[in-house]
């Protein structure tokens, strides 16, 4: 192999590309031979006409600084992610058993709670979530569904097994860089996806449309969806964007619409007042209706709740929903399929100490430089603790921070997370990554053909999230059989 | 369709209808200053003055030099009326109502956008500077030519095209303004010796000139000019063509109201210009009352289908 692979170790963790620097894997053959075929200097050509496209078509992402909100371009790897559609299509049958345990779960918690009652899970984890809203209770969504739309991290570990590590269900963002990273790798490498059989993603804009149709309060005539953004200042306006745009739905924003005493929705249009019958919200519970919600929201709308409890206007996902979006009900989830599904989940989770459990706790706290302690309800990689790569310091003051609110703290062992060839500065590298993909669940449930692969671009570094320097990657579901 | 988006296209084809217009003005400004001998009272403090930005340019600029004037209006990021200003805002526009336009649409201003923001500094330079106009000329037809190749005529299209035709009319006052100024008594003789070729820049700032022979048969002079670029009913930045756009457009759109009435009013207006008899202060009149009208007829556009901001 060439001088790009030169050094290439194989050893920090699980390689999903490479069995070592001279041996590809199965999966990456063909790409390895056809960047064998490259000189360097076409590589750097590529990399730079990915760069400019991205540049060009404005793919972005705001990232929020004391110097005022910055636009960025999306950080993107040429190198793909590829996965065996063999592998991939256990993978697709455990998310969707996941995402359906999981809204079994959220119907029952706003429900009789027959989990809860049958001593599955202490009720005190419930009562205690901060994103459990009592103003859902008794409301049946159609389907019975409430996270429509959920977006699950995969991490694979040394042992080469995919663990779910977490299920985004409130408002899960991304799947606009995943569609879009593939438009960027056709531009880049035409010759190459010509060649090598990749399952298409470019049909999730018509799943989505599909799947929000399926939930409007009426099937007669037209439904009208709306995309309901905070905002150009939201950091993925984006996606809320170019979503709107994919699906033909209108972008809005909380003041284009309104409530009537009819309990209906409007939006104000150049014609008057026009009905929406379905929202794909973009906003946090938080923020969606200053009635019932927090009262300073501006980029909500007053009466939301109201329309949505009568019935008239569907909402996605449903407010409540991020009641299962919470790292201590994620330790459940597996007896959750086991309970509602009566089935074993295909996919594992990562084995979770809940720091609520006295005993976990006191393990916790014995083994915190080991350990990655993580708030029960932050996203973004936001105020968490890798023990193996923190000072001495910031151990101990987690630990007063743990043991202040330990309700809020869970804690997991470090994964060794699989790493995947990256160019950095005209070389390949190593570095570790993630996997996103987004499950839809309305009347049916539909899985990407793999999804946003999130790549920490510093060496060592296992955070993957854009706003704190991660990258992304394209990703390949591809069949083996025929090639 | 609602209300913002449809003042998020009013103001994107606006601002990128001044994009276009000051890359052609300056454009051509430049070409006829190197005909002139040197001495002759024309100057780029002309185009300050059309564009009513004396006191902001003098606030930062000693002398309405080449440099200085070319800067201020291609370049200047704090001056809201600059064409780099103008192509921000029409960016920023485009990019919160991607979802009613092609794709390639966002994706053409962007590009344009990049490349000025990226060669800003070349406007200083003379010939880098006509790359630089030409480039962004290109640009914004490209734009427009996508629109009219890809878009359905829809709402959407109906309030771009009247954001483009209140810009339109108002940049064609504007340079005829600038004629106004070649019609002053106490113009030189000098200057009245280079009038033809003044008169044929005129209409070249608004790609008229081919147009203009092909209609008048004869040599350019002063009235034929003014009478074709205000009442000209074939002419695309004529007067009264963008107005009868502005016309169609508005009985397109629901919930006009009051407006065609108001539109008619315009036309009659302009109709009733007589371009041959006019004194220089005459036409300075009717062309800063025609640019007030044009003013209030925005001011209606807006209230009756904008969003109207509630108070913060």
């Amino acid at each position: 192999m060439k001088s790009i692979w030169k050094n290439y170790k194989t050893d920090i963790a699980y390689d999903e590309l490479m069995h070592s620097e001279f041996q590809s894997r199965p999966v990456s053959h063909r790409l390895c031979q056809y960047l064998d075929s490259l000189k360097k200097e076409d590589i750097d050509k590529r990399k730079i006409a990915a760069e400019l496209a991205i540049m060009e078509m404005g793919i972005s992402f705001t990232v929020y600084s004391d110097e005022g909100n910055i636009d960025r371009a999306w950080p993107f790897d040429i190198i793909p992610r590829i996965i065996d559609a063999a592998e991939w299509k256990i993978i697709e049958k455990g998310l969707k058993q996941r995402l359906t345990a999981l809204n079994c779960f959220i119907s029952d918690v706003y429900g009789d709670q027959a989990f809860l009652k049958d001593g599955k899970m202490p009720s005190e984890i419930i009562t205690s979530s901060k994103n459990f809203r009592k103003e859902c209770i008794g409301m049946e969504p159609k389907h019975n569904v409430w996270a429509n739309i959920c977006g699950t991290d995969l991490v694979r570990d040394k042992d080469g097994i995919m663990y779910v590590l977490e299920d985004n269900l409130r408002v899960p963002s991304g799947v606009s860089y995943m569609l879009e990273n593939r438009i960027i790798t056709k531009r880049v490498f035409p010759e190459l996806l010509q060649d090598i059989d990749i399952l298409p993603i470019d049909d999730y804009p018509t799943h989505l449309h599909d799947m929000l149709t399926s939930i409007a309060p009426h099937q007669n005539g037209l439904i009208t969806c709306a995309v309901l953004t905070p905002g150009i200042y939201n950091s993925a306006y984006f996606e809320h964007a170019y979503l709107a745009q994919q699906i033909g739905a209108q972008l809005v924003e909380g003041n284009d619409l309104v409530v009537n005493d009819d309990d209906c929705v409007y939006m104000k249009t150049i014609e008057g007042l026009e009905k929406v019958d379905v929202i794909y919200r973009r906003i946090d519970d938080d923020f969606l209706d200053p009635e019932v919600f927090r009262k300073d929201s501006t980029l909500g709308v007053p009466g939301l709740m109201r329309a949505w409890k009568a019935g008239n206007v569907a909402l996605a996902n449903a407010p409540g929903a991020g009641v299962a979006d919470d790292k201590v009900v994620y330790a459940y989830v597996p007896e959750m399929i086991r309970y509602y599904l009566n089935e074993e989940p295909i996919l594992p989770n990562v084995p979770t100490y809940l720091c609520s459990n006295k005993d976990d706790l006191d393990y916790v706290l014995a083994h915190l430089a080991e350990l990655v302690v993580k708030p029960a309800n932050e996203s973004g990689g936001y105020g968490m603790l890798v023990g193996p790569h923190a000072t001495t310091k910031e151990v101990e003051s987690f630990r007063q921070i743990i043991k202040k609110d330990p309700r809020n703290y869970i804690a997991q062992p470090t994964l060794s997370i699989s790493t995947a060839p990256t160019l950095c500065k005209g070389k390949l590298e190593p570095r570790h990554i993630d996997l996103r993909p987004f499950i839809l669940q309305g009347e049916n449930t539909f899985v990407t053909a793999g999804g946003l692969t999130r790549v920490a671009l510093k060496k060592g570094s296992l955070v993957v999230n854009s706003s704190q320097g991660g990258g992304s990657k394209d990703t390949w579901i591809i069949n083996m059989e025929d090639s | 369709m609602l209300s913002r988006s449809a003042e998020r296209l009013y103001w994107l084809a606006r601002y990128l209808e001044r994009t276009e217009n000051i890359a052609r003005l300056v454009n051509v400004h430049m070409n006829l200053l190197m005909d002139l001998p040197k001495g002759v009272e024309m100057g780029w403090r002309q185009l300050i003055s059309i564009n009513a930005s004396e006191q902001e340019f003098y606030k930062k600029n000693n002398v309405a030099s080449e440099r200085n004037v070319t800067r201020f209006l291609l370049a200047d990021q704090s001056y809201p009326g600059s064409l780099f200003s103008s192509l921000t805002a029409a960016r920023e526009n485009i990019r919160t109502s991607r979802e009613l336009l092609p794709d390639e649409a966002w994706e053409q201003v962007n590009e344009m956008y990049l490349f000025a923001k990226n060669n800003l500094e070349t406007v200083a330079n003379r010939r880098q500077r006509v790359i630089f106009l030409n480039e962004i000329l290109k640009g914004c037809q490209r734009f427009t030519g996508l629109l009219s190749g890809y878009m359905s005529h829809n709402h959407p299209y109906s309030f771009i095209r009247l954001g483009r035709n209140i810009e339109r009319a108002d940049m064609t006052s504007r340079i005829l303004d600038l004629a106004s100024l070649l019609l002053s008594e106490s113009r030189s003789d000098e200057v009245r010796q280079y009038e033809t070729i003044l008169w044929m820049n005129i209409l070249k700032a608004l790609n008229a000139l081919l147009m203009y022979r092909q209609q008048k048969h004869n040599r350019v002079n002063g009235d034929d000019v003014l009478n074709f670029l205000l009442q000209d009913t074939n002419l695309p930045r004529s007067v009264i063509c963008c107005i009868s756009e502005i016309s169609t457009c508005i009985s397109k759109l629901p919930n006009s109201d009051q407006l065609p009435g108001k539109v008619n009013e315009l036309e009659a207006y302009v109709k009733a210009i007589d371009s041959e008899n006019t004194t220089q202060v005459q036409l300075r009149g009717i062309l800063d009352d025609l640019q007030n009208k044009l003013g209030n007829l925005h001011h209606q556009i807006a209230d009756n289908w904008f969003l109207i901001s509630s108070p913060e």
